[in-house]
């Protein structure tokens, strides 16, 4: 096609265009928002407490203790639960993806294969979706964020750790959070975050940051610096209230003081949900979109993941093979039942053949024989008529066809 | 609604978690992308589209044609396209403008097809975005998809010429199609009235459906304005990127006659300010989503259908669950149909027992008969 020039023009008024955004804003208050955040992590590293903390609700209930049973499971769950959080008129339907199991076996190698596995197929049923010709109804189920969390060991990553991230810091926005920080001091903290941060660097792991953008202004820049200084949050989760000071916190108490999740001074909780939620919620979303499914979305294409025709993938490979494979099943299906009816009709007719013979045999045979008893009596008649001698009767008892 | 500043974080918003804030990051992205905008101005030349675009946009967007070339053009057979692109900004929020003419639109002493290059271009802008959107790589679309169509309605005082009603019937199928009443410095008011009245009627009549702005059901102040909106309909335009004195000495852009001046922005006097609200200010992200998702995915199931695609959707998997319950009921209705002959022929094997029982029960009488008259017979000799 040919390539018009843009050409760049002043405008010596008001148009009004720069209200889209606001068009754009109010909009999105009708529709309402989702996200679907995903969390991995061993178990007992507080998932569940810190997401019921992020959105000061209780997504999770309280869990019952499990009892220990010979028989555990060897596999990781993905397990997906819903809920709707309205604030100031605005609504989010948030999914939080848990991952029960990750890291809890004897052997781990392979834990992060079946989430991986959660993410892909997840672009998968996308990018079907996004192929049909009726589009009316896309359900977004990818994995916006995964909240990954680190053993506050004070060592540095595990090597389940960085498997984890290696796998998959190309497939979604990669959070990474020191778990129940509060096990450890201030400059056991400092230490640990740049352990981590090197090991991150050292594997080539790219976890989500965000980005300070051109037109921002020095507020936003500001903000988002804090941030980024805080990077891996180090963070403690508790919708527990106490009082301190004669104010009302979450926290919690321990016999030296208790440990407040919304003071920035004692943990990042307060930074994390300013990303997570607060400043890139969003952003997190259009990542996902534009640049993380995209990535995939290409690479299945091109590496043939996807059928292609002409250079161009073909949306209903898929659906013709299937259509195929339904009508192969469908024509056997009948086949099968064709077969089955006539032996079953042929059987019955053979029967009912023989039934109908054996009743003509039947009735001719005593038909005959009746026959043959009435020639004899003829002659017997004529026999007296003609007075011969007779020989003696020989009747015979009449007898039905059936019974 | 009152602009929203361009804050981070907070921006006044009381929140505990942050979701409330969600609005904002929203408007956040979307300023900062910028936008496209993609406007097909058709109608027959000397209506002012020109003046209209270049008025809209306070700016010379558009080149005024040259007069004499306009004479030429009676002798051509076909309606040009021609597109301007521009890159405009207002508070630091960028559109990708573009601008489609047709000169030549109607121009002809026949005028027949001479709508289909315009429907053509419409057409070939969904489907130069579908082939972009099915490569492997589409982190560039050039999203040339028409948002709105502003048809140019001839200030007769009359009706809708039987071009206009055919064109707008072509066109509002694919595109967000908004007609205005060009030069309505023309017309009275009560003339305007009128006017309008019957071009809804004619609209109607031959069900034309021009765009609609969505209504919120929960806002009364955006139903009424949105009612006001659509009463103007169509709205009748002066056009004029000239400033004027008025008798007050305030200069305005209006169109001075000796009797006074026309003014563009007064509410008075013409729908601009409503069709300028409309277009920019209330529903161009409406427009662009409209276009998006009604008149383009119209477009792409079409084309698709066209191609013989099926949907993967659950309709077709209930259809293959449908096909195989169809079997099974033809089956069972072939068994039934057999089951019923061999009944019937059961039946008549029965009846022939019965007809064969009979027949040999008479033979037996008969024997029976006989042989009492032979035993009568040989009992009376054996007395003798």
């Amino acid at each position: 096609m040919m390539q018009i020039p843009v050409v760049k023009k002043q405008l010596n008024g008001y148009v009004g265009f720069s209200n889209l955004p606001n068009q754009v804003h109010r909009k999105s208050i009708k529709k309402g928002f989702f996200f679907n955040l995903m969390v991995v992590g061993e178990s007992g590293l507080g998932k569940s407490t810190l997401v019921n903390t992020l959105f000061n609700t209780s997504i999770y209930p309280a869990k019952v203790e499990v009892e220990p049973t010979v028989d555990t499971p060897k596999t990781v769950d993905i397990q997906a639960i819903s809920a709707d959080i309205e604030e100031s008129g605005v609504k989010l339907k948030l999914t939080v993806i848990d991952t029960p199991g990750f890291g809890d076996f004897v052997n781990n190698e392979d834990s992060w294969r079946p989430i991986l596995a959660a993410i892909e197929s997840r672009f998968d049923s996308y990018l079907e979706q996004e192929n049909r010709v009726n589009r009316k109804r896309i359900v977004d189920n990818r994995v916006h964020a995964c909240l990954y969390f680190i053993a506050p060991t004070g060592h540095s990553l595990k090597p389940l750790d960085i498997e984890f991230m290696r796998r998959l810091h190309q497939r979604v926005n990669l959070i990474p959070v020191i778990a129940k920080s509060d096990t450890l001091t201030d400059e056991e903290i400092k230490l640990f975050k740049q352990r981590i941060l090197d090991d991150i660097a050292a594997n080539k792991i790219e976890i989500y940051k965000p980005q300070i953008y051109e037109g921002d202004d020095a507020e936003t820049i500001d903000e988002t610096k804090k941030i980024l200084e805080r990077i891996p949050f180090a963070i403690v989760g508790s919708t527990q209230e106490y009082e301190v000071n004669g104010k009302k916190v979450r926290g919690r108490k321990y016999p030296w003081g208790v440990i407040e999740v919304d003071n920035e001074d004692h943990c990042d909780f307060v930074k994390l949900r300013q990303m997570l939620i607060r400043t890139h919620m969003e952003e997190l979303k259009e990542h996902t979109n534009q640049v993380l499914y995209e990535q995939y979305r290409t690479q299945k294409i091109l590496s043939g993941g996807g059928p292609v025709i002409d250079g161009n993938p073909d949306p209903f490979a898929k659906l013709d093979e299937e259509k195929r494979a339904h009508e192969a099943k469908m024509a056997k299906m009948e086949q099968e039942m064709k077969l089955v009816f006539q032996q079953k009709v042929a059987e019955k007719e053979a029967k009912l053949k023989q039934s109908e013979e054996e009743l003509y045999a039947k009735h001719r045979e005593m038909k005959e024989q009746l026959e043959r008893q009435r020639v004899e009596l003829e002659a017997r008649r004529k026999a007296i008529a003609e007075g011969r001698p007779t020989s003696p009767e020989q009747k015979k008892k009449k007898s039905g066809l059936f019974k | 609604m009152a602009p929203v500043a361009l804050t981070p974080a907070t921006n006044g918003v009381k929140s505990e978690i942050g979701v409330a804030l969600l609005p904002n990051q929203r408007h956040d992205i979307v300023y900062r992308k910028g936008t496209n905008y993609n406007i097909l101005v058709v109608g027959e030349s000397g209506s002012g589209k020109t003046t209209f675009i270049n008025t809209l946009f306070s700016t010379l967007m558009k080149d005024y044609e040259n007069e004499m070339e306009r004479f030429e053009k009676q002798y051509g057979h076909t309606v040009d396209i021609t597109i301007m692109r521009a890159d405009i900004e207002e508070k630091g929020f960028h559109c990708r403008l573009t601008i489609i003419d047709t000169p030549g639109f109607g121009d002809y002493v026949n005028n027949s097809d001479c709508w289909v290059p315009i429907v053509d271009y419409v057409d070939d802008q969904h489907a130069a975005y579908l082939e972009q959107e099915q490569q492997p790589k589409r982190d560039n679309i050039d999203d040339m998809r028409v948002h709105v169509c502003l048809y140019f309605v001839q200030p007769t005082g009359h009706n809708l010429s039987a071009l206009d009603i055919r064109v707008m019937k072509e066109l509002s199928t694919r595109v967000n199609v908004i007609p205005v009443i060009a030069k309505a410095d023309t017309l009275t008011r009560a003339e305007v009235t009128a006017f309008k009245d019957r071009i809804r009627d004619a609209l109607y009549t031959h069900g034309i459906s021009v765009y609609t702005p969505p209504n919120d059901a929960d806002d009364e102040e955006d139903q009424a304005r949105n009612r006001e909106l659509m009463t103007a309909l169509p709205f009748a335009i002066i056009g004029s990127d000239k400033e004027v004195v008025r008798k007050d000495g305030t200069r305005v852009k209006g169109r001075q006659f000796l009797w006074g001046v026309a003014e563009v922005e007064n509410e008075n006097h013409c729908d601009f300010v409503k069709l300028r609200n409309l277009l920019m200010r209330r529903h161009m992200d409406d427009l662009v989503r409209q276009t998006e998702e009604m008149h383009y995915e119209t477009f792409r199931s079409a084309k698709m259908a066209s191609e013989g695609k099926n949907d993967d959707d659950p309709v077709t998997r209930w259809k293959m669950k449908e096909d195989e319950e169809n079997m099974r009921r033809r089956f069972t209705e072939l068994v039934r149909q057999e089951e019923n002959r061999f009944k019937s022929w059961e039946q008549k094997l029965l009846s022939e027992r019965d007809r064969l029982n009979k027949d040999l029960e008479e033979s037996h009488m008969q024997v029976k008969k006989l042989s009492d008259e032979v035993r009568a017979v040989e009992e009376g000799r054996q007395r003798y």
